[in-house]
């Protein structure tokens, strides 16, 4: 098996690095990509409406 | 690069894609190495395995919650190693299904407490604690003397420790129970298969003093005076990272 | 009139009558297995704890299936149903949870009293504190915190998808199952049964039947998703979400074991030494996280702003916190383990990733506390409002500390001592009970159709006493922690070390004296919730003269986010 120990740890150790980034850079981009503000919006307002307690029909 | 995220978030199954990936590399990735570690790992050539009725008394330990006040790991510090002896090794808890590491120490580390004191105290301790140390906070464990132990079904407990990986020969678990007998009771005739398999070393002796029953106090003090003892590499080893 | 009839059937023995005939032989053939399966387990374990269990099982079973033939043959609920939510195991939820809630933190305060008079364990084997503390952890964990997570997950998934719960059954199935596990876990702790994983004590069968409920718990989150009338899934869900499924991996891997016989409850965990140290804090870790952490804040995101009557401050920022926390608390476990035996290297990821997970937890933080601003008044006059503020405070204060004795250094002293245990219970009684108590009083007087609560004084009461209660624990423990971890390591003139280890446990006493003071406030204060609740409950509801004007006469108009959110 070519799956040593140190091959294991340096991937590890390399490859949690550049996830991290590229899903920190994923993230941001989507929670602040305009379009999806107004869905952001209606959904922070929605749980707030005056709208009676039922499901909809 | 829109749409995806917009579709990902109104696919509930996207979303639920989505979490177990992020949080599943994560684990992975911190864990699958260690599952290598045993190519870097120090070797023990010289240990052995529990004794059934070491085993036992494991299991007493564990049924009876010690190790949410007892450590059995010393840490690679300065004053722990002064305190308790060499540090822990990765080795030493090798056949510890569950390990009992511990995260709280209410009461000492007793990673290396086997032999340090008489089979005499550790039955007075768990009797009456305060008998011996007034200040002491751990609970008096009477039933233990009171219980008389469950021996006949140690070759079953064996042979699921050697499904998760610890070596027990088929002689062990074949004379499981009549071993648990013979290492507490030095005169029968069952002591002398108990040295035969698990080495001349193995201490056989009248745990709780009583010759005619098996209680759990045999089986725990047998327990307590193994630890740190099924083998000498930390010992031998020179502790280097001592901090 | 018959629309009256039919609301007050929803309270009570109604509950029954609300699941169709279909449901009903469903709900009795799914009893008769339970109750098979625990005489199944009572013969193959003779002789064995695991016999006990079975009994158990079996009776557990006979109770429901007892509730349940008392109403087995009402007529078919109302078609109308299908116009309200469905708020019967949510209910029944609230009410197990605070029954939970005072077990668990009762048995808290006797362990704490047994650490400072350990004679109170009276000879007998099950009230040693080695027994009683998972009851003590596990009661208050799983049984109260649980509870109450799958009581709101029910609420919240309902008023934010604007959908009904799929069916009437697997909700109960959940519930009630949850419950089984919660009782398997805590008799069998004091008849001596556990795995000793912390916070993972159950053993293989109970653990197995978790992974069941817990299936149909995804499930029942996924169908009604699916019917979703909204097209956003709110946050709230997201974190409800990510607390199912983690806590599904992790108790899954965490609890791989061979039992030794089909007959016996004992069993040997998989993984041995340092992997399933690793294996244990990965789960000890994010248990914290992923229970104690996401579910809950998916309770802050939804009652806060309900209660403040004000949208989340940012919701983007509240997605971001989101994926941070669900990528970064995975690696954080091994901060358990520094200078053990785990490989170094190991022990610094989880280190930098614990410092890392402070700006997450602080945006959540910072947000709920955002969302006050600006109704600083209504925190001022409404108690209810003010635990989830406190609740907040407090969730910034822990996710601080944690990070903080995530350093190694900082870990060499803090570890093995109290200052752990001052740490959880900053998180837990601060932030997890203040959460959980804030939404619940929200949440009784919308569940029991009653204007507010039985009484605002005693939410007061409440208040105060849990806000001293926690403040003297954690002062206390913080106090003992450090004092234990420099005793420790001080070292004389001629270079021996100080202070042995009894000296040390001595100097614990007047803190663990401390400790059950402040526990037993705590615990006051959660009795004072109990009645309050009980009495909202038990109270009659106002004659409504309108009650037949209640429901529209007319299907209510397409929302507004038909047109907007298109």
């Amino acid at each position: 098996m070519s799956f040593d120990h140190d091959t294991v740890t340096g991937f590890a150790k390399s490859f949690g690095l550049f996830y991290l980034i590229a899903m920190s850079i994923g993230v941001i981009i989507y929670a602040y990509w305009p379009a999806n503000r107004k869905q952001f919006d209606h959904a922070a307002h929605s749980i707030i409406s005056d709208d009676e307690d039922r499901p909809c029909p | 690069m829109f749409n995806f995220h917009y579709r990902l978030e109104r696919n509930a199954m996207g979303l639920v894609l989505a979490i177990v990936v992020v949080a599943s590399i994560g684990g992975l990735i911190e864990i699958a190495p260690l599952f290598t570690i045993d190519e870097t790992v120090e070797d023990a050539p010289d240990m052995r395995v529990y004794t059934p009725l070491e085993l036992a008394g494991r299991n007493i330990y564990i049924r009876e919650g010690c190790y949410a006040c007892h450590s059995q790991m010393i840490r690679t510090l300065r004053d722990e190693v002064e305190r308790y002896g060499p540090y822990s090794l990765a080795v030493e808890s090798k056949y510890d299904h569950p390990m009992l590491w511990g995260s709280k120490r209410t009461g000492p580390d007793i990673a290396r407490l086997g032999g340090k004191y008489s089979n005499e105290w550790h039955v007075a301790h768990l009797y009456n604690p305060r008998d011996l140390v007034p200040e002491s906070k751990m609970p008096a464990y009477r039933w233990l003397m009171r219980n008389a132990l469950k021996i006949g079904d140690l070759g079953e407990h064996l042979a699921a420790m050697r499904a998760v990986g610890v070596p027990y020969t088929d002689d062990m678990i074949a004379n499981a129970t009549a071993d648990a007998y013979g290492q507490a009771n030095p005169d029968s005739a069952q002591s002398a298969g108990v040295t035969a398999r698990y080495g001349e070393s193995t201490n056989v002796s009248l745990f709780d003093g009583k010759p005619e029953t098996l209680t759990e106090m045999d089986a725990i003090v047998a327990y307590l005076q193994i630890l740190g003892r099924l083998t000498d590499v930390a010992q031998k080893t020179e502790q280097a990272n001592v901090e | 009139m018959i629309q009256g009839t039919w609301i007050v059937q929803c309270g009570g023995v109604g509950m029954v009558a609300q699941l169709t005939a279909l449901e009903r032989t469903y709900a009795a053939i799914i009893l008769v297995c339970v109750i098979c399966v625990g005489v199944a387990m009572a013969v193959a374990g003779r002789g064995d704890l695991m016999a006990a269990h079975g009994w158990i099982v079996a009776l557990f079973g006979m109770v429901v299936m007892a509730l349940l033939l008392r109403g087995i043959d009402a007529p078919d609920p109302w078609e109308e149903r299908f116009r309200e939510y469905y708020d019967d195991p949510t209910k029944v939820g609230i009410i197990l949870s605070l029954i939970w809630g005072v077990i668990g933190m009762f048995v808290g305060v006797w362990v704490a009293a047994l650490l400072a008079w350990p004679d109170l364990t009276f000879d007998a084997a099950w009230a040693s504190f080695g027994r009683l503390r998972p009851v003590h952890t596990s009661g208050v964990i799983f049984g109260f915190g649980g509870n109450a997570l799958i009581a709101t997950s029910f609420h919240v998934l309902q008023r934010t998808t604007r959908a009904r719960l799929p069916d009437q059954l697997s909700p109960w199935f959940v519930l009630l199952g949850y419950n089984l596990f919660c009782v398997l876990a805590a008799t069998g702790y004091l008849m001596g049964l556990t795995q000793s994983k912390e916070y993972a004590e159950p053993e293989w069968y109970a653990d197995l039947w978790l992974v069941i409920v817990w299936v149909v718990y995804f499930l029942i989150y996924l169908r009604t998703l699916a019917r979703r009338r909204e097209p956003h899934i709110y946050v709230a869900n997201w974190y409800y979400m990510a607390f199912i499924l983690v806590v599904a991996i992790l108790h899954i891997v965490n609890n791989l074991a061979v039992p030794v016989s089909i007959g016996h409850a004992k069993s040997y965990s998989l993984f041995s030494g340092v992997q399933d140290a690793m294996t244990q804090w990965w789960y000890g870790h994010n248990a914290v996280a992923f229970f104690l952490t996401a579910g809950f804040l998916g309770m802050l995101y939804y009652y806060l702003p309900k209660r403040a009557g004000r949208p989340i401050y940012s919701y983007r920022m509240s997605i971001i916190s989101f994926w941070g926390i669900t990528f970064m608390y995975m690696w954080a476990g091994s901060h358990h383990l520094h200078y053990t035996a785990l490989p170094h290297w190991v022990q610094t990821l989880g280190m930098v990733f614990s410092l890392v997970l402070l700006v997450p937890s602080w945006a959540s933080a910072g947000n709920a506390l955002l969302t006050l601003n600006g109704a600083w008044h209504k925190v001022r006059d409404d108690a209810v409002l003010r635990f989830m503020m406190l609740a907040a405070i407090f969730y910034g204060i822990a996710t601080f500390e944690g990070s903080f004795m995530a350093i190694r250094a900082v870990n060499s002293l803090s570890h093995y001592t109290d200052w752990t245990v001052g740490h959880v219970h900053a998180g837990a009684l601060g932030w997890v009970a203040m959460i959980t108590f804030g939404s619940l009083y929200a949440l009784v007087p919308w569940m029991w159709k009653r204007p507010a609560l039985y009484s605002a004084r005693l939410v007061e009461v409440h208040f105060w006493l849990a806000l001293a209660g926690t403040v003297v624990y954690v002062f206390a423990m913080w106090n003992s922690g450090i004092t234990q971890g420099l005793m420790w390591r001080t070292y004389d003139q001629n270079g021996t070390l100080a202070y042995s280890f009894i000296d040390t446990l001595v100097a614990m006493h007047p803190y663990y004296i401390a400790r059950t003071v402040g526990g037993l406030l705590f615990l006051a204060g959660a009795v004072v919730a109990f009645y309050n609740i009980w009495m909202t409950i038990s109270r009659p509801a106002p004659v409504d003269e309108g009650a037949a004007a209640d429901l529209p006469v007319e299907p209510p108009a397409p929302r507004a986010w038909a047109q907007a959110g298109e």
